[in-house]
């Protein structure tokens, strides 16, 4: 085999002065010599002649076939991944794992186990239908005609903009206007002082009339000087994302930074927005004046010691972050009875199957009814845990042994509407006067303590306070004398109990479809094993319109019964830090390593973190689009949004590994909105395929697939070790090779980002990015970096490489090219940490060891703070479309549209409930390409109950047309004068509740192959192994009033994926 | 903690492999209580010994019994069963060691039920007398076929019983009957069977029986063992924990 870095390798060595390293690597040498010789001869014994466990051909890094990212070794020959098994050094794919200390050799011979997509990863790498350079469209955007072009030339046209599609009949007299014009605000003194102000107009305490006196010289730099709110020209660059993971996230910071704009979203709402924003809302902390800090996160539970959990919709043997960690803390306590878990869903999963009698089929989109109806039970059964609840503080909590604490005792005010609003501040009785607080930072903040009710008497108190414990009375409703007269209040948990007492567990037993004992026995059994039990909740009740409360309704189950950080309870994620800004020991901080940024200010085009009544655009009720004064990164408001211009038009759309038109309920929408040449005037988009939605783009940029890139992976609620997996590259790519900056590197997502930053002249990249002598001209010069903060990260560093170590490190990255690998380069970039990077790039990144994932009962990565079980800043937020409040106090709501109305008119004639699922095969729109899967499962399923199918007259492998009240005709218009109908065919199930219907994500694709396309005149033609199954996600409803998008959780963000209504029609 | 059954068993492997082949005695143990139907033994199976599209040598079937709602879910993985009496042998007509296909008795795969694809005729006879289905005719194909291009990694080798088989035309293994062989050459390497390393679920329990200290052996003892198609008489080595009869999902 070729050395291709041979000479990188001599010149370290040479460089690390390192004696015994050469001759390690001589000796090496002749026994390879002597290895071929004997292998001509026929003479290797069969442990010789087995290639893929030799620590050479080992190469360790993370898995993206979904976003589980479980940590994988690469078994390369003669450059070739020829082999993927799970890394075991990474607590994901081995229980408990290696530890780091575990030589290399003992580890080459040991194979954690991955999931099927793993196995096949390398097949989306080595996929003949991968774009190599960049192609530009040669007819109308979604015709799927392109033209490969030199890089340099496209991103000259995206920045320059002009008649760039005066080749497109119909465009012939079309300007385009380039980034370079978008980038209209430049000084970032300015960007401070009309931030500032934009956040007095929001305030009221601004006039647009002063504004524009006061910015008069500067008023040309923004969208629209009446509003000043919409921010400067700079938030007309739209970028946003499917999967994207650390690392890169920092990469495009640091242009975004730079560029000022606020447009960056991701897609969470598609996966389960209304689940994270639940728990952020959950973990916002009191901060004197309000909540703020709340985590966009959530938890899950610690199954490998947990003794009971509730899983409600969420799908772990097929996904759900995922099965190569999860199941094997799972399976044999599940087989010899130490772990008892029941299923809430309306399928019957593969988890519910490995525990028999565990399955309880619900409604879909009613979980919240069955949560309310336990919450009753816990009530009047007093099962709840009183010693925790009392706590309001954290000094009372640590009195208890316990690290988290909730607001349960804490006194809400009552208004006249008798509905709760705020918490009652000391202030307002006179108990203790507001103060002004400096923060760490310098910020003078106001602080006013809350009020609990202590034998009768309220009680003043800080929730933050360490020293002085206070605990309040459970369930208050009285009123508290004060100067303005009596205050009405109530505690948090009286509010509960009030809510959970509005039905009855019959009345929720009968919205679930389920007998109400069952609520009993799951609320007894989950109330019989102490801290060691645990609500484990995923997209089954997030993925609806009432998600938000739902899941709020389930989270707050695991507070009843306090187990949060406790071991079998309910866990977060725990993560080394990538970006130096966490310990003095980590060499870059990228904060520091950074020119000052422009602060992008300014609404963003989905109005995240904004409220409608502080916009200039306010216009009484109903909103024309939602506001999200929770939420962010709502993946379906970002192409209707931009369609309708709301609230203002945009000039340039990016995006990247992003699928929208395929994974979104109704994504038919998003290919209307893309074709929409007004009002996306320039779309371009990295991808490693012409997908399901880059194929509309105007250029495509081949992005490296995962095995040929780096990332930080980070990691997943359930994983109590604390680890960070560093994606590396293990194999060359295929993309062309381009300079960038003057250095040569295969077209990236971050060459891209480095190429733009390089024509636009921003700061922070390019020759003495980082700063003197510290370029950021190529991606390893991040990411080496980045890999020295995670290895430096913590109380202790990893440990140096041994020689040994080093040279295996560079002997099996023999095969990568130099544009990709440099060993002097990287050493360069690392600095004194080098030795620690190469230890944590030989082991696939940075983990714990098993044993210091707990401290006695409890989790040892603690999230350690408040978390609410009244929610004030969701109760003071206003519903854009009604203008009520929204509800601090989770509950059951029905099922709406945006105004509020039923669904009676859509269901009609419409008798079965669309949901999805997973299978462990497929991961939404890119695994459509890895054969080993597709031979396996060519073709999806609808699984129908025996029941419907019986009464509809269908059978097994009858094919059907997918219509609902929104997609009548059954089809995906591609917008290209194609139609793809969503056919499927039929699967006769007992497994799933009658009258509810589903299909596993992943096929039915268009793009990616499984279309024809036509580059440079010749036509590829499509891959029929990649044309089966259906895709009925345009069967799903779209919302009547936005008329452009699926429907919404207009709270939490998260996209309707189970509410539609569907009909079956046998074709 | 206790180790990674995994771990445990590359342990036991190892001390295994110290024995006389004589003296051991491969044997697998499927716990179909704790497989989640994941199929990562049958992809990890395909890619480790580069399976054509279609063929497989570690199924695992996914069967459901009952009415809504008192439902069941079996997934049932069925490599070939190595068996003492093997029918396929009896039925090949190139008998016998030297021949197609044996029962072996040396070296480390000694027990296992080898098929040397250069005598192998590709009759197809053994793959009818196999009462377990476990035995395929590799007919050609590639897994990019119906693409543009064919891969690079399509044409590396296979390392089935420790020799190279790189995919190449007609030659064999193409056109052979092709079957699982517990991982021999992995074995050879140390290495566990690629479908008991890349079990999710930990189902898979693999090791030296005639080892009283190796897990495959404990779990025997500690459970009821059932094997598929008992009234064939083919003395199979891969045994069943199960809470249902599994005979009734087979076949």
């Amino acid at each position: 085999m070729a050395d291709r870095n041979g000479s990188s390798r001599r010149e370290f060595l040479k460089r690390s002065a390192l004696a015994g390293c050469g001759a390690l690597a001589a000796s090496q040498l002749d026994l390879a010599r002597a290895l071929v010789a004997r292998a001509e001869a026929g003479e290797l014994t069969p442990a010789e002649l087995y290639e893929l466990n030799r620590l050479e051909n080992t190469l360790y890094t993370a898995c993206l076939g979904c976003n589980t990212g479980c940590g994988i070794k690469v078994k390369v020959l003669d450059g070739v991944a020829v082999k993927i098994d799970g890394n075991p050094y990474n607590p994901f794919t081995l229980h408990p794992h290696l530890p780091m200390t575990t030589d290399l050799s003992t580890a080459a011979r040991l194979d954690g186990a991955i999931c099927p997509k793993g196995q096949a990863a390398h097949q989306g790498a080595y996929d003949p239908y991968r774009i190599r350079k960049v192609l530009k469209r040669a007819g109308r955007r979604g015709e799927n005609r392109w033209t490969s072009i030199p890089f340099d030339q496209a991103v000259d046209e995206i920045v320059k903009g002009g008649k760039l599609f005066a080749h497109v009949p119909g465009e012939e007299h079309r300007t385009v206007t380039g980034l370079e014009e978008v980038f209209a605000l430049r000084d970032p003194k300015v960007f401070a002082e009309m931030g500032e102000d934009v956040a007095k107009l929001r305030k009221k305490a601004m006039t647009v009339e002063e504004f524009k006196a006061k910015h008069a010289a500067n008023l040309r730099f923004l969208i629209d000087p009446d509003h000043p709110d919409f921010g400067p020209r700079n938030n007309q660059f739209v970028y946003f994302w499917g999967r994207k993971k650390g690392g890169r996230s920092e990469f495009a910071k640091r242009f975004l930074d730079a560029f000022g704009t606020v447009n960056a979203h991701g897609h969470t709402t598609v996966c389960q927005g209304s689940l994270y924003f639940a728990c952020k809302a959950m973990s916002e902390q009191y901060a004197g004046d309000g909540f703020k800090d709340g985590q966009k996160f959530y938890w899950q539970a610690d199954t490998e010691n947990a003794e009971y959990v509730l899983f409600v919709g969420a799908n772990l043997f097929d996904a759900n972050y995922g099965p190569p960690n999860r199941s094997p803390r799972m399976t044999q306590r599940l087989a010899d009875g130490s772990l008892k878990i029941t299923v809430v869903d309306p399928r019957f999963s593969k988890l519910a199957s490995r525990a028999p009698g565990s399955w309880v089929p619900v409604k879909p989109g009613t979980d919240a009814a069955f949560a309310m109806g336990m919450t009753r039970w816990i009530f009047e059964h007093q099962r709840y845990d009183a010693r925790y609840l009392a706590n309001a503080n954290k000094a009372a909590a640590a009195a208890d042994g316990e690290s988290t604490w909730s607001n349960g005792a804490w006194l809400v005010k009552i208004g006249a509407d008798g509905e709760p609003g705020g918490f009652l501040r000391a202030s307002e009785l006179g108990l203790r006067p507001a103060e002004v607080r400096t923060s760490q930072d310098g910020k003078q903040t106001r602080y006013e303590d809350l009020v609990v009710l202590r034998d009768g008497k309220p009680v003043a108190f800080d929730p933050n306070d360490e020293k002085e414990a206070v605990e309040g009375a459970l369930f208050v409703d009285t009123a508290l004398p004060s100067e303005q007269g009596p205050v009405k209040v109530k505690s948090a948990l009286q509010l509960m109990r009030e809510v959970a007492s509005e039905r009855t567990i019959a009345q929720n037993a009968a919205l679930c479809g389920v007998a109400p004992e069952v609520i009993e026995q799951v609320a007894r059994e989950f109330t019989s094993h102490g801290k060691k039990a645990a609500v484990d909740v995923h997209r089954g009740p997030a993925q609806h319109t009432n998600g938000f409360y739902a899941i709020s309704a389930l989270m707050n189950l695991n507070l009843l019964v306090g187990n949060f950080d406790w071991a079998g309870g309910m866990i977060a994620a725990s993560t080394f830090n990538v970006d130096g800004t966490k310990t003095a020991a980590q060499p870059f901080d990228l904060k520091k390593l950074a020119p000052k940024p422009r602060k992008p200010f300014g609404l963003s085009v989905i109005r995240h973190d904004a409220k409608y009544e502080e916009s200039t655009v306010f216009a009484g009720y109903p909103a024309k689009r939602n506001w999200w004064p929770l939420s962010s990164d709502v993946y379906e408001e970002i192409l209707p949004s931009i369609q309708d211009a709301y609230p203002y038009p945009v000039k340039v759309v990016y995006s990247y590994m992003a699928a929208a038109t395929y994974s979104l309920p109704a994504g038919q929408t998003n290919i209307r909105a893309l074709q929409d040449l007004e009002r996306v005037p320039l779309y371009f988009a990295s991808d490693i395929t012409v997908g399901p939605t880059s194929l509309y783009a105007d250029y495509v940029f081949p992005d490296v697939h995962f095995l040929e890139r780096w990332e930080m992976q980070g990691s997943h609620p359930n994983m109590p070790v604390k680890v960070q997996p560093v994606r590396t590259p293990v194999i060359g790519s295929p993309n062309e090779v381009v300079r960038v900056f003057g250095e040569e590197q295969p077209i990236s997502y971050e060459t891209l980002w480095l190429a733009l930053a390089e024509r636009l002249g921003l700061a922070g990249f390019g020759k003495d990015g980082f700063a003197p002598g510290r370029d950021l001209t190529r991606p390893d010069d991040f990411y080496v970096r980045l890999t020295a903060n995670v290895a430096t990260d913590g109380k202790q560093p990893v440990a140096d490489a041994s020689d040994e170590e080093v040279r295996v490190f560079l002997q099996s990255r023999r095969h990568l090219p130099r544009s990709v690998f440099d060993a002097a380069r990287w050493e360069r970039s690392a600095g004194p940490a080098w030795r620690k990077v190469v230890t944590v790039l030989t082991r696939g990144g940075r983990f714990d060891t098993a044993e210091k994932a707990y401290e006695g009962d409890h989790v040892a990565n603690r999230y350690g703070k408040l978390i609410n079980l009244y929610q004030e800043k969701t109760a003071r937020a206003k519903d854009a479309f009604t203008g009520k409040h929204y509800l601090g106090m989770a509950r059951y709501v029905p099922v709406t549209d945006t105004l509020g109305r039923d669904t009676r008119a859509l269901e009609a004639g419409h008798d079965l409930q669309l949901i999805t699922h997973k299978d462990v095969r497929m991961t939404k729109s890119r695994t459509i390409t890895h054969p080993y899967l597709t031979a396996h499962l060519p073709e999806n399923a609808i699984l129908v109950n025996a029941r419907d199918a019986k009464r509809l007259g269908l059978r097994s492998g009858q094919r059907v047309k997918v219509v609902s009240a929104t997609n009548r005709r059954g089809v995906w218009d591609l917008g290209n004068g194609h139609e793809k109908p969503m056919i499927g065919k039929v699967a006769v199930v007992e497994g799933i509740r009658p009258g509810v219907v589903t299909f596993t994500l992943g096929h039915g694709v268009w793009g990616s192959g499984a279309t024809a396309m036509v580059i440079d005149g010749a036509t590829l033609e499509a891959a029929p192994s990649r044309q089966g199954g259906v895709h009925a996600n345009a069967a799903m409803w779209i919302d009547p009033h936005l008329k452009n998008t699926c429907f919404i959780d207009k709270v939490g963000g998260s996209v309707s994926f189970y509410d539609t209504r569907v009909k079956l029609v046998p074709v | 903690m206790q180790p990674d059954i995994i771990v445990t068993m590359h342990e036991d492997l190892e001390r295994a492999l110290k024995k006389p082949p004589e003296q051991r005695r491969w044997v697998m143990l499927l716990d179909v209580r704790k497989c989640i139907g994941c199929h990562a033994c049958t992809i990890a199976c395909v890619s480790e010994n580069k399976l054509p599209p279609h063929l497989y040598y570690r199924p695992v079937s996914d069967q459901e019994r009952g009415k809504y709602p008192h439902v069941t879910r079996t997934f049932l993985p069925r490599p070939c069963m190595q068996c003492d009496e093997p029918r396929c042998v009896a039925a090949c007509p190139a008998k016998g060691k030297g021949g197609a296909t044996w029962k072996e008795t040396e070296g480390v795969g000694a027990g296992t039920v080898p098929i040397d694809y250069a005598k192998c005729r590709g009759c197809g006879k053994c793959v009818a007398a196999c009462p377990y289905g476990a035995r395929t005719l590799d007919r050609g194909g590639y897994h990019s076929d119906g693409t543009p291009a064919r891969q690079r990694y399509e044409a590396m080798p296979s390392y089935e019983y420790s020799k190279k088989w790189p995919r190449e035309g007609e030659k064999p293994p193409v056109g052979r009957a092709r079957k699982c062989h517990f991982c021999v050459h992995r074995l050879a390497s140390g290495l566990l069977p690629q479908c008991i390393t890349s079990c999710v679920g930990r189902a898979g329990y693999f090791g030296d029986e005639n080892d009283p200290e190796s897990l495959v052996a404990k779990v025997k003892k500690a459970n009821r063992i059932q094997i598929l198609e008992p009234a064939a008489g083919t003395a199979p080595r891969v045994y069943y924990v199960a809470n249902e009869k599994l005979e009734v999902f087979h076949g």
